[in-house]
């Protein structure tokens, strides 16, 4: 294969682990992997928002080539790191084709997630179990799981629209907020703390702010600080978000 | 035991949200719940967050490690639900929310608190992952002599 197909596929491969919210390291070792499967030494440079490759034959002609790759998007898809994971493990033990290789890659990235349906009760569920754990009552964990699959509902079908993912948070906090305040208001035995934070729990970047000190801590310093600061974001539209909702609240009552 | 079935819900349920394997989502929950129950047990007997947060990020990834082993996937696929219980978000949150209602001392507090748990967290994760590396290459070689 020539070197411009095998470092497409590397990329190919980096850019699928990147937007299912991979490491970085990961994703280096990776495209290692795989240039070197086909005999082909590489440097990758790799950081939240973009992937450097250059790569060049080891017994060829002595010029190399580079690619780089814009990541605009960035979730959190297990399934897909494990894929490539066991994609770069094959081409390992033995290599196949470019078209064989690009068509797997092509099916990763519609590989079946779970139904809408099963998702949206798993957030239902996970706000429960945060609710009543953090000490909230059955009754309020009910509510929060109202709330979350409500706000879970709204955030996929905001994704069509191409707003700004930020809008998006921040639009189901202030949701959130103002749901839990007026339910509080039918039936005063709820908390609307608990509930609030029970139905935002499915939203805050807790792991976000963990993976980016642990990018930091294998010597990712630049995509560190880009997931911190992207966490903090996240974390200040949800809190503008309820806050807002909690102000209004005040001022009303 | 009310508390060990929320964790696990608390672990599970995200795992879904993450798209992991059908066959791992159990394995994740049960990662999940026994670090939730190693979080609580420390933190009831020091009475440190951080400490109890540091002990059972080192649970949930030694684990993972084991697990991935077995199941022959990345240990991503275990820890990352599975440390959902224990991960600062709420207290992330707070800070913001403070700051919005001018509380600064209690936003401070509640902004190291996160910065120490992540940090905590992280540092356990890179432990174990550490050692278990190091057990790797020296199997592998081994297996080369």
């Amino acid at each position: 294969m020539e070197v411009k197909e095998v470092l497409n596929i590397a990329l190919l491969s980096g850019e699928i682990l990147l937007t299912s919210g991979s490491e970085i390291y990961r994703v280096e070792d990776t495209i290692d992997r795989i240039c070197s499967a086909y005999g082909i030494e590489c440097e990758a440079f790799v950081t939240p928002t973009g992937i450097i490759i250059s790569g060049w034959a080891i017994n060829g002609p002595n010029e190399s080539m580079s690619l780089v790759k814009r990541i605009r998007n960035r979730t959190i898809n297990l399934h897909n790191i494990e894929l490539i994971n066991t994609f770069s493990r094959e081409l390992q033990e033995s290599t196949m084709s470019y078209d064989q290789a690009l068509n797997k890659l092509n099916d990763m990235k519609k590989a079946p997630y779970f139904p809408f349906v099963t998702r949206l009760v798993a957030a239902g569920f996970t706000s429960f179990a945060y609710t009543v754990l953090f000490k909230g009552t059955i009754i309020d964990g009910i509510f929060a799981a109202v709330i979350s699959m409500l706000i879970y509902s709204i955030l996929e079908n905001m994704k069509r629209f191409n707003f700004s993912q930020y809008f998006g948070i921040f639009f189901c906090s202030l949701t959130a907020g103002l749901i839990s305040i007026a339910a509080s208001h039918l039936i005063s035995s709820l908390i609307v703390n608990s509930i609030i934070v029970g139905s935002i729990m499915i939203l805050v970047p807790g792991l976000a702010i963990t993976n980016g000190i642990r990018d930091a801590l294998h010597g990712d310093i630049l995509s560190s600080q880009a997931r911190v600061v992207e966490a903090l974001i996240v974390v200040t539209s949800i809190g503008v978000g309820v806050g807002i909702s909690l102000i209004l609240m005040k001022y009303w009552m | 035991m009310k508390e060990i079935l929320l964790a696990f819900i608390g672990s599970y349920c995200p795992a879904i949200l993450f798209n992991i394997e059908r066959k791992n989502l159990f394995w994740a929950g049960l990662c999940g719940a026994s670090g939730w129950m190693s979080y609580k047990t420390i933190l009831t007997s020091t009475n440190s967050g951080i400490f109890a947060v540091f002990i059972a990020a080192i649970v949930v990834s030694i684990m993972s490690e084991v697990m991935a082993k077995i199941l022959k996937t990345p240990s991503t696929v275990f820890y990352i639900p599975s440390l959902y219980p224990i991960v600062p978000g709420i207290p992330a949150y707070y800070t913001v929310l403070y700051i919005i209602d001018k509380k600064i001392n209690e936003a401070a507090l509640k902004g190291l608190e996160t910065l120490g748990s992540a940090g905590a967290i992280a540092f356990g994760i890179l432990l174990v992952s550490t050692v278990f590396r190091f057990i790797n290459t020296q199997n592998l070689n081994n297996k080369g002599h």
